[in-house]
């Protein structure tokens, strides 16, 4: 029978994902993690960007980095609320959500607030926004499929979609994460990765420029381990910086033919 | 064509684009009266179609649909429930379509767009099935508004439900459904199904939207298009060519007996097509 809009019964998923305790694998330090998907602990997953993903937006992108898929659109510069105030520089405004089907367990599709204002501090440095006054730029994520280190590849995929708006900006954004399994440390980690980890660490930075706009550590981290962690990821990022900007040529030369 | 315009001399290239904004109704009845339209499309051929299954792993079906640019994704996923008393044979499907803020600079986060909930009941109405206590919900999103919204929806949610698989599961010590574990080691576990199956559909619902304007019918309008001409009509068919619905929700062209049977037509020819292009997608999936 067609769906009844008024009853909501309660379900459960029998997915068995769920029912998993952790694994007591890293009380015992001498093992190692073996990575599901055969990578090294300092091999990031392939990237895959199309700029150009929505027609109807200023600029978008879509960004594949193995499960996580995640698609990102720029409108703007277009006129602020009404109710603010006048500014005599730009703002930026960003949104992240979830599609309903996107992690293992179905969940309610809402705005993701957390992540919404942390792509905003990560993006915010990099936007020359005296290049337009009293108006807005829009920046909406929608993450298609959660195959874990989400934020990182939305911000990447962001950065895209604004060069692919022509929105002005001091150099490409990217961004790695990275997860602290017992003593490993392992780069780009995936769903399960992360649910196991004992600390995080994501770097956003402007790799061109070799500055940081957005460091964020979670977890117990020891000085040296942070400066390893640090350099891997900023490694990781100048070499995403390469493949966006490759991906930006294509789709020029592609357009001008 | 003889129409006055003040606009002045409109004749070279860079005022078209000028003339289609400032004017576009007249911009558009000058291409009708050449039974054309400004993509180059005769009046009553729908946009270029593609459909891909198995879009997103994450979830039990999944399919992306585009017509032109309007692209819609819609996935399946399974739960179990306790089916209600005077139905313990039959499953439930909670069909839910979304606009979020990516698809078209009109939508603002927060505010759900007002196309998304009309959507909605249409689909509602249109799509049955149920199998067991699985409950599916099925969740359409728009990731490219450019037009014939409810035509992109249906058809990526009836190409998700063709692509789904649910999943083999067996009843757990708790009297809950569990996955089955994939090497069948535990035997205690009774199999309820043994491996994943496809859903039977009984018909299969295919639709087309037109404009009416004057007397002039435009099949798979576009966005522009939508917005300057409002009367729509849309009609669903089956597979066998009957007649599932027609929406025609005002406007203000009334739909006389012959308009209404020329998109009943226009849809029929349609049906062939999308069945066509449904079969090809389907027949891709089953060679990997």
């Amino acid at each position: 029978m067609a769906g009844r809009p008024g009853t909501n019964p309660t379900t459960y998923s029998p997915s068995l994902k769920t029912q998993k305790t952790r694994s007591t694998i890293f009380k015992d330090q001498e093992i190692d993690w073996v990575r599901p998907d055969g990578r090294g602990f300092q091999q990031c997953r392939p990237a895959f960007f199309r700029t150009g993903a929505v027609t109807a937006a200023s600029g978008s992108a879509y960004a594949e980095f193995g499960n996580t898929k995640v698609i990102v659109s720029v409108f703007g510069p277009r006129e602020s609320k009404k109710a603010m105030m006048y500014s005599d520089i730009g703002r930026l405004n960003c949104n992240v959500s979830y599609t309903t089907f996107a992690t293992p367990v179905r969940a309610q599709g809402s705005d993701r607030k957390e992540f919404s204002s942390m792509l905003h501090k990560a993006l915010e440095g990099a936007i020359i926004l005296e290049t337009f006054p009293k108006t807005t730029v829009d920046v909406f994520a929608l993450v298609l499929e959660s195959g874990g280190s989400d934020l990182p590849v939305v911000i990447s995929c962001a950065s895209l979609a604004l060069a692919d708006a022509g929105i002005l900006m001091y150099d490409l954004v990217t961004s790695v994460s990275l997860s602290c399994l017992g003593k490993n440390l392992v780069i780009d980690p995936i769903l399960e990765e992360e649910s196991y980890q004992d600390g995080s660490l994501m770097i956003t930075c402007m790799p061109s420029r070799y500055e940081v706009t957005q460091l964020t550590i979670t977890g117990e981290w020891s000085t040296p381990k942070i400066n390893e962690g640090m350099q891997l990821c900023l490694d990781a990022c100048s070499k995403l910086a390469n493949i966006m900007r490759s991906c930006l040529k294509e789709a020029t030369t592609s357009s001008q033919e | 064509m003889g129409l006055p315009d003040a606009s002045g001399d409109l004749s070279s290239e860079m005022e078209v684009d000028a003339f289609r904004r400032l004017f576009p109704l007249r911009f558009y009845e000058r291409h009708l009266a050449e039974s054309i339209r400004p993509d180059g499309r005769p009046l009553g051929r729908a946009r270029d179609t593609t459909i891909a299954l198995g879009a997103v792993t994450s979830a039990d079906g999944s399919a992306l649909a585009k017509i032109g640019s309007t692209t819609m994704l819609a996935a399946v996923k399974m739960e179990v429930m306790t089916p209600s008393m005077e139905s313990p044979d039959e499953g439930c499907i909670a069909i839910d379509f979304h606009m979020p803020p990516i698809c078209s600079p009109i939508v603002r986060p927060g505010r759900p767009a007002e196309a998304a909930p009309v959507v909605s009941k249409q689909l509602s109405d249109t799509i049955s099935s149920g199998k067991a206590a699985w409950m599916a919900y099925l969740d359409i999103y728009c990731l490219d508004a450019d037009g014939a919204l409810f035509d992109a929806a249906l058809l990526s949610a009836v190409a998700a439900l063709f692509h789904l698989q649910i999943p083999a599961v067996s009843l757990n010590d708790d009297g809950k459904i569990v996955v089955s574990e994939e090497d069948g080691g535990k035997l205690e576990k009774e199999p309820v199904n043994k491996e994943k199956r496809k859903l039977t559909l009984r018909s299969i619902p295919f639709s087309l939207t037109c404009i009416l304007h004057k007397n002039y019918i435009l099949a798979d309008p576009t966005s522009e298009e939508e917005a300057i001409m409002e009367t729509l009509v849309t009609v669903v068919l089956d597979s066998s060519s009957q007649l599932i619905s027609l929406y025609k929700p005002g406007g203000a062209v009334l739909a006389y007996t012959s308009a209404v049977q020329d998109c009943i037509a226009l849809t029929r020819q349609r049906v062939r097509e999308l069945q066509k292009i449904l079969d090809e997608a389907n027949s891709g999936m089953e060679v990997d």
